[in-house]
């Protein structure tokens, strides 16, 4: 009797594992698709996530290695293709494998990446019943902008790419199909902006969307179809709408901006100083419609900034002084990985402000002697004075511009065709230059290019505007040299890699 | 059946004698070298009277004039004697071969005759006078064909690495399971609770018939751990120490000549245009005296580091155990206690355990079984000293504090041996418990329940001075905490039933495998004050303290069966199955099947062969199966988000979503590689393996040889794989690639004497196992490189080396073994500019004195293009051979092992202070060693690559029993055995047993052993 009462107590002690044979793993530390987007400050994380992807280096620096790099404005370091592989294919426009180039597949994940994560709060917003229509407008708004933004990156540097519409949850969403046209790549970013533009309004916070800045994506969309197009650039030449719809679409939401702005019901205009454009401390100037959100208190690249770096001179690793007009700050010591070209620099009128006091070839001591000579003219927009006060080391509160306001107005001039509402005036006049005389429209538009050049020099914007205006050869000597099409300049293949493993490309 | 009889006759014990013409019958029973044989049951013949002789071998009982008096023992021939007198004395002869020696298999025992797999094992006490380190399965170096153990760290607490037939796994783990005494540990050779005296038999499955029974954990091979029992009627107090003192087998290569060291130091900068060091002036801070300085004796100091901080390495055991049976209780009380000081002053590390069994016999029919492990350890960490810091540098400066060349020299061993703390400690519980229920004659049920407890606290502090990381930090204190459960429930059903010719012994059961670790870290930094080290964490900045914890678990669920059949005793039949489900492995796939199959003949029992009686056994096995490697960390099959923070309008929030950084790789680890999307498909690695054996014995099993040969093909092999950049995501882990390993193994014995007094053995065991990797999965998504002269596929692993040679050494390539070397070919030095020039070399590396490294595709130029495999870290094979004598009460024993065939990847060849001398100069041409240049970036090359291959005299060792010097003491044994006497090789390191992947790390030489133990038994 006793054995029987001791093997039954035994059996049900052994088979207690039995009963309990769940094999479901639940996730512990982590954030996971089972436990996370349950509330609106999940989700809200997740808007950051979507945010936080455009500040690697890996994608910010793209910025610059790609949109600056390959066009006339500046050189390549020697042995900066160490570091950054690819990045010396891209500046002597050596197009033999670029489909292997890493800075380009870099810049191609990092948009999927952030693609990946504006569908991840799309996906999960539009099905949450946690989530209340006003926070839901405002963070699908949100998140498609940042999907339409990034999806125009692609475009613009490779042209047609897989359209990933949905949160990548299993292997089977891996393998995306291609856009068959540009129309089809159109109207899929479009629809994404003028959802933003819907559900966004006009309020200024440094690194988050907003109405302007849809508005602003969407017309620097049009305008970079309609000039592409008339240039002849390939997939842009099939899109269906004529060349005028296209500059008229660009003009029309460019003008939402500037009309808003005049009325006062946004914050934006145009900054009446240069100098204060690019002042760190003011983060949220009148220009700054949509930036790269990044601060020296932050723990890693990405969250801090280098972006300055790539730009000032070495000086032997020590830092100096610069100087602006009458002002002097101090500015941390650089990479010299983008030297300006002299004939970039002799470009800009001799009294063109933004030559005089946005750039200088001297490096200075705390008292305003010279304390050394760059061997190349540098740019003074990114520079961080608190960076070297506060010892922070090389971590820099730089934060590049993603889109500002003298963008718009130009992109508005130019879609127009003449100097509407004399916006290229205002920025000429900044610049301490006169207004241009009257020509023709398509000079015009020319003359604008060209002004963005100046304008614009530094901010990783040179490239596509060369591109859409055919003019990649024209303008930049080594892409000349390098014997390449203007057809073979337009955009950059698709990585191999994308190629080897979507198994529908 | 024997223990049935022996217990049938241990109650008739008491039951009077018989009838009148009765004689008291007494007598001894002893084995064939003379010494008493305890517990043996002598039984007249045909009746249920019998006795079990005493623990001097001595018996009595009543018997009849001309009954047959039949003595049986364990181990023992039965034999009979007809009583003709009242003196019967037995001398038993030792079964042959000990073919009824129960081997443990996975879920009960086999005889070792019946065994269908390729199953080898080691008794315990053969290996007890080698020095004991962390895990008793150190010892089995060289012991086990097929088995190869590689004790290549020397240090406190190291642990060997064990390969079982060839490397089946490249991402899983490549280390056999743990059993112990039913209890799987788990996959590793971390044995550090187990008391090696409290080990009988050490056995190793290593064929898929014998493994697959463990299912998806069985792949590398199991190791199945016995221990002790006490045998019925005895009661022992046993007490062993060993002390073990160990010396260098050879001299440190380091720099005794301070002046040459300085001058051959000059002569490296200026040949890389740097200005020499040694001139006496200050560099960086730093002052480095001229060489007439040194020479002439102005500069004061000269240390010899290795008298600073080295010492005599003492490890101790001792050992104190109780054990004993009575009918119902079997007990086993032990103690241990482990001390083991490195030869680095301070690198300490002490273990203590205690183990208590109890068997006790409810009723005839119902057992219970307890077997408690209680294990402390103590370790403080004291081995990341230079011991070739600059002999030049004192220990104190003239204010008495640790001398630092400079602001930033952190390596001064006394400040890191007196500042730096690192120590951790563990306490370990293990625990089983088993119920035995015999159901009927031939069914047995058994319960057991397995529990395993551990936990270790990490302590650290580095002082704001002297580390690199405390300087940095002002001071940095760590306290980690980790714990982890297994708990294992288990039931098996035995059925063992023999009718006619017939028997079939067969096992179903299941059990539930729960795993849990839990961990936190936590760091505090920035210390105002550092006396208390890390004692008060909380005293550092509040504002920097960096957390963390981590938490994982899972779940296996196994059913299980296997038959054994048995014709006629001639022909063995064995299948098992196993049924695995895991938590670990993705929802599409969370089950897995592993059968196999066996078959084994038993030619010697055949008609045919009664009339070669020399031939004791022959028998053929062959067996094929499958089984697994989980591989899988937890959670690999769930998706993952990532944290991250985002700088928001003025103030950093935080950010969380789908992907998260699993590596980083580029200058400086810049670019990141994204993880985290989920594969549902995910699962175990498959291992088949077909093995083919013959067991072949002579003479009454005084020569034997047995034999196997096997072909292992791992597939499904765990491999991160690239997904399409448009995913969001760069890899993923899947199952692709595929592992073949080929081999023979060979043991031969031969009992060459076997006397009464005296008898030789000699032991040889050869193992070849050929490895290739068949595939690595898809190439694309693999991210595999080409090899631009062959074609081969190939990518490396390993982690870089940063100093000499630069760069990537090992590779695993599609038809090649794994890990093998990829680099340059070279030719020799280069003699003169133009011939640098001529071999397609440029700058400074093609200059005299270089290494001349070969153009091997012949395009001009000497750049990545001219790679190709150099080297097999891999043994082309490996063999040992034991000897072992005993002449009376003296025993001794040699054993020599050896790797033949393998590379060694000769790290700081030319860079040590035997090599610097040899080196290439314009008075000294020669076609060895590269001139010295500081900055040469040197590259992975054949300069690098030597010939592994050794011979050692592993083990001499002489024992001498003492026997029953006094009453009370029933024998002492005291023994001396010497362990790494001599080394044969042609390395020209310390000692070429280095890890798998085939890397020299300096370090410091072999320690030859010298122990001294003592058992004596009450």
């Amino acid at each position: 009797m006793k054995t029987k009462v001791l093997n039954s107590i035994f059996i049900a002690l052994l088979t207690v594992g039995l009963a309990s044979c769940n094999l479901e793993e639940n996730p512990y530390g982590f954030y996971s698709d089972e436990n996370f987007y349950q509330t609106v400050d999940d989700a809200d994380a997740a808007l950051m996530y979507a945010y936080n992807a455009l500040t690697f280096l890996e994608y910010s620096r793209g910025i610059f290695y790609i949109g600056e790099c390959a066009s006339e404005t500046v050189d390549l370091k020697s042995g900066e293709d160490a570091n950054n592989p690819g990045s010396q294919a891209l500046d002597e426009w050596q197009i033999s494998d670029n489909a292997n180039n890493q800075t380009l597949q870099l810049y191609f994940k990092y948009c999927y990446i952030a693609i990946n994560r504006a569908n991840a709060v799309i996906y999960n917003v539009e099905n949450s019943t946690a989530i209340d229509s006003t926070d839901k407008r405002r963070l699908l708004g949100e998140a498609y902008f940042l999907r339409g933004y990034n999806y125009f990156n692609l475009v613009k540097v490779f042209g047609l790419v897989p359209i990933q519409k949905q949160m990548v949850q299993t292997i089977d969403q891996t393998s995306p199909n291609m856009a068959t046209s540009m129309d089809e790549m159109y109207d899929f970013m479009i629809g994404d902006l003028k959802y933003a533009e819907a559900n966004l309004t006009y309020t200024q916070k440094a690194g988050r969307a907003n109405k302007a800045a849809a508005e602003g994506m969407l017309a620097k969309l049009y305008l970079t179809a309609a000039s592409s197009k008339e240039s002849g650039v390939a997939y842009y030449s099939d899109m269906t709408e004529s060349v005028d719809t296209l500059y008229a679409d660009a003009a029309l939401y460019a003008k939402k901006v500037l009309d808003a702005s005049q009325s006062g019901e946004c914050p934006f205009g145009m900054s009446d100083s240069l100098k204060d454009i690019y002042d760190v401390t003011k983060p949220n100037g009148p220009e700054q419609v949509f930036i790269m959100s990044m601060d020296r208190t932050g723990q890693k690249e990405g969250n801090y900034s280098k972006i300055g770096m790539l730009f000032m001179p070495y000086n032997n690793g020590n830092n100096f002084y610069v100087k602006s007009g009458s002002s002097t700050w101090p500015s941390h010591y650089g990479y010299e990985v983008f030297p300006t070209t002299t004939a970039f620099y002799d470009s800009f009128a001799d009294i063109d402000r933004r030559k005089t006091e946005l750039m200088n070839t001297k490096m200075y001591n705390a008292d305003g002697s010279v304390e050394a000579t760059s061997a190349y003219p540098f740019t003074l927009k990114y520079t961080d004075p608190i960076q070297v006060t506060s010892s922070t080391g090389d971590k820099s509160s730089v934060k590049p511009y993603l889109l500002r306001f003298t963008d718009i107005a130009l992109t508005y001039v130019e879609a127009k065709g003449y100097d509407d509402g004399e916006w290229l005036a205002k920025v000429r006049e900044r610049a301490g230059l006169a207004p241009l005389g009257t020509m023709s429209k398509s000079d015009f538009r020319d003359a604008v290019v060209q002004e963005r050049a100046w304008e614009f020099a530094f901010e990783g914007q040179r490239l596509y505007d060369l591109r859409r205006k055919a003019m990649v050869t024209k303008k930049d000597s080594k892409a000349a040299a390098s014997g390449v099409t203007e057809a073979q300049a337009a955009f950059y293949p698709i990585p191999q890699r994308e190629i080897d493993l979507n198994s529908n490309l | 059946m024997r223990k049935l009889l022996t217990i049938a006759f241990m109650l008739s014990l008491f039951i009077p004698g018989l009838s009148a013409q009765t004689l008291k019958i007494t007598g001894t029973v002893k084995d064939e070298a003379g010494t008493p044989v305890v517990g043996a049951a002598i039984i007249v013949e045909g009746t249920s009277n019998g006795v079990l002789s005493d623990s001097k071998g001595v018996f009595s009982l009543n018997a009849k004039m001309g009954q047959n008096l039949v003595c049986s023992c364990m181990g023992f021939l039965n034999s009979t004697l007809k009583v003709d007198s009242d003196r019967a004395d037995f001398t038993l002869k030792e079964d042959v071969q000990m073919l009824e020696q129960t081997i443990v298999v996975g879920y009960g025992g086999v005889k070792k005759g019946d065994l269908t797999g390729s199953v080898a094992n080691v008794k315990m006490d053969k290996l007890a006078a080698i020095p004991n380190t962390n895990s008793a399965i150190s010892n089995l170096e060289g012991r086990i064909a097929g088995v190869q153990i590689i004790n290549s760290g020397q240090g406190p607490a190291s642990d060997p690495k064990v390969i079982i037939r060839g490397f089946s796994s490249i991402n899983g783990t490549q280390s056999p399971l743990v059993v112990v005494d039913g209890f799987p540990l788990g996959e590793g050779s971390d044995l550090k609770q187990i008391n090696p005296a409290d080990i009988v038999d050490l056995v190793v499955l290593k064929d898929a018939s014998s493994t697959s029974i463990y299912g998806s954990r069985g792949a590398n091979g199991v190791i199945m751990v016995t221990t002790k029992r006490a045998e019925k009627g005895t009661s022992h107090i046993n007490f062993s120490q060993q002390t073990v003192v160990s010396q260098f087998n050879s001299k440190l290569n380091i720099w005794r000549d301070a002046a040459l060291m300085a001058q051959l130091g000059n002569e490296s900068r200026s040949n890389a245009g740097q200005n020499p060091l040694y001139v006496g002036k200050k560099d960086n801070g730093v002052y480095y005296p001229s060489v007439s300085e040194i020479e002439s004796g102005t500069w004061p100091y000269y240390t010899k580091w290795d008298n600073i901080i080295m010492r005599v390495p003492v490890t101790s055991t001792t050992s104190l155990g109780i054990s004993g049976a009575s009918d119902r209780v079997i007990y086993n009380l032990s103690a241990v206690y482990y001390n083991d000081k490195g030869v680095y002053i301070k690198d300490n590390y002490q273990k203590f355990s205690v183990k208590l069994d109890v068997d006790y016999k409810y009723s005839e029919n119902f057992s219970i079984r307890s077997s408690n492990i209680i294990y402390r350890d103590w370790r403080n960490v004291n081995n990341s000293m230079d011991v070739g810091r600059n002999p030049l540098w004192p220990v104190y400066d003239d204010n008495g504090d640790y001398y630092r060349a400079s602001e930033t020299d952190y390596g001064n061993p006394m400040a890191l041996t007196d500042k730096v703390e690192n120590k951790n400690s563990g306490f370990d519980a293990i625990s089983f418990l088993q119920s035995t229920w015999k159901i009927t004659d031939w069914l047995t049920w058994t319960g057991q329940l397995n529990y395993k407890y551990g936990a270790t606290v990490t302590d650290k502090y580095n002082p704001k001075v002297y580390t690199e990381d405390g300087t940095f930090n002002n001071g940095h204190a760590y306290i980690g905490n980790w714990l982890g459960q297994t708990m294992i429930p288990e039931t098996y059903l035995t059925y063992d039933h023999a009718f006619g010719k017939h028997r079939i012994n067969a096992v179903g059961g299941y059990s539930y495998d729960y795993d849990m670790a839990r961990s936190s870290e936590l760091n505090s930094y920035d210390f105002v004050n550092e006396s208390l080290q890390n004692e008060n964490i909380g005293a550092g900045d509040p504002e920097k303290n960096v957390i963390s914890n981590g938490y994982s678990e899972s779940k296996l669920v196994s059913f299980y069966g296997k038959v054994n059949y048995s014709y006629d005793n001639r022909y063995l039949l064995t299948g098992t199955f196993r049924r695995d489900g895991s938590s670990k492995f993705g929802a599409n796939n969370k089950w897995a099947n592993f059968p196999s199959v066996a078959f084994a003949w038993k030619l010697h029992n055949e008609d045919f062969m009664k009339d070669v009686p020399e031939i004791s056994e022959a028998k053929i096995r062959v067996s094929y199966g499958l089984s697994g490697n989980q591989g899988i960390s937890p959670y690999q099959t769930l998706s993952q988000y990532g944290t991250e923070t985002y700088y928001d309008d003025g103030s950093w929030k935080t950010a969380i979503g789908p992907g998260y950084i699993i590596g980083y790789y580029g200058s400086n680890s810049r670019f990141k590689y994204w993880g985290g999307i989920p594969n549902k498909d995910l699962k175990w690695e498959t291992t088949s393996q077909f093995d083919l054996g013959l067991d072949f014995s002579m003479f009454e099993g005084r020569y034997g040889l047995t034999f196997d040969w096997y072909r292992k093909n791992t597939y499904d092999l765990l491999r991160e794989s690239y997904l399409s950049l448009s995913s969001g995501y760069d890899k993923m882990w899947v199952n692709d690639g595929d592992v073949l390993n080929q081999g023979i193994e060979v043991t031969l014995n031969a009992n060459f004497i076997r006397t009464k007094d005296m008898n030789f053995n000699a032991t040889f065991i050869f193992s070849r196992n050929r490895n290739k990797v068949m595939s690595l999965g898809n190439a694309t998504a693999a991210g595999l490189n080409t090899d631009p002269n062959t074609g081969m596929q190939y990518e490396f692993t390993g982690s870089a080396l940063t100093y000499e040679p630069v760069g990537m050494v090992n590779i695993l390539a599609v038809g090649q073994p794994m890990y093998v070397f990829y680099g340059y070919k070279t030719d020799g030095i280069i003699q003169s500019d133009a011939e640098g020039i001529a071999a397609g070399l440029t700058g400074d590396e093609a200059k005299a004195g270089e290494i001349k490294y070969v153009d091997i595709n012949h395009d001009g130029v000497v750049d990545e293009k001219d790679r190709t495999v150099i080297g097999n870290p891999n043994p082309d094979f490996t063999a040992s051979l034991n000897l072992s004598f005993s002449y009376k009460k003296f025993d001794a024993s040699l054993f020599l092992n050896g790797v033949f065939g393998n590379d060694v990847l000769y790290q700081y060849g030319m860079t040590n202070a035997a090599a610097e001398p040899k080196r290439w100069t314009i008075d000294n041409p020669n076609n060895d060693y590269p001139s010295l240049r500081n900055n040469r970036q040197t590259k992975v090359s054949e300069w690098f690559v030597r010939d592994g291959s050794y011979v050692r005299i592993q083990e001499v060792n002489l024992g001498y029993n003492f026997g029953r010097l006094f009453d009370s003491i029933e024998n002492i044994k005291l023994y001396m055995n010497i362990s790494n006497l001599y080394t044969f090789t042609s390395f020209p390191g310390y000692d070429p047993e280095v890890g798998v992947d085939g890397i020299y790390w300096g370090g410091y030489p072999r320690f030859r052993k010298y122990s001294l133990g003592l058992n004596i038994t009450f």
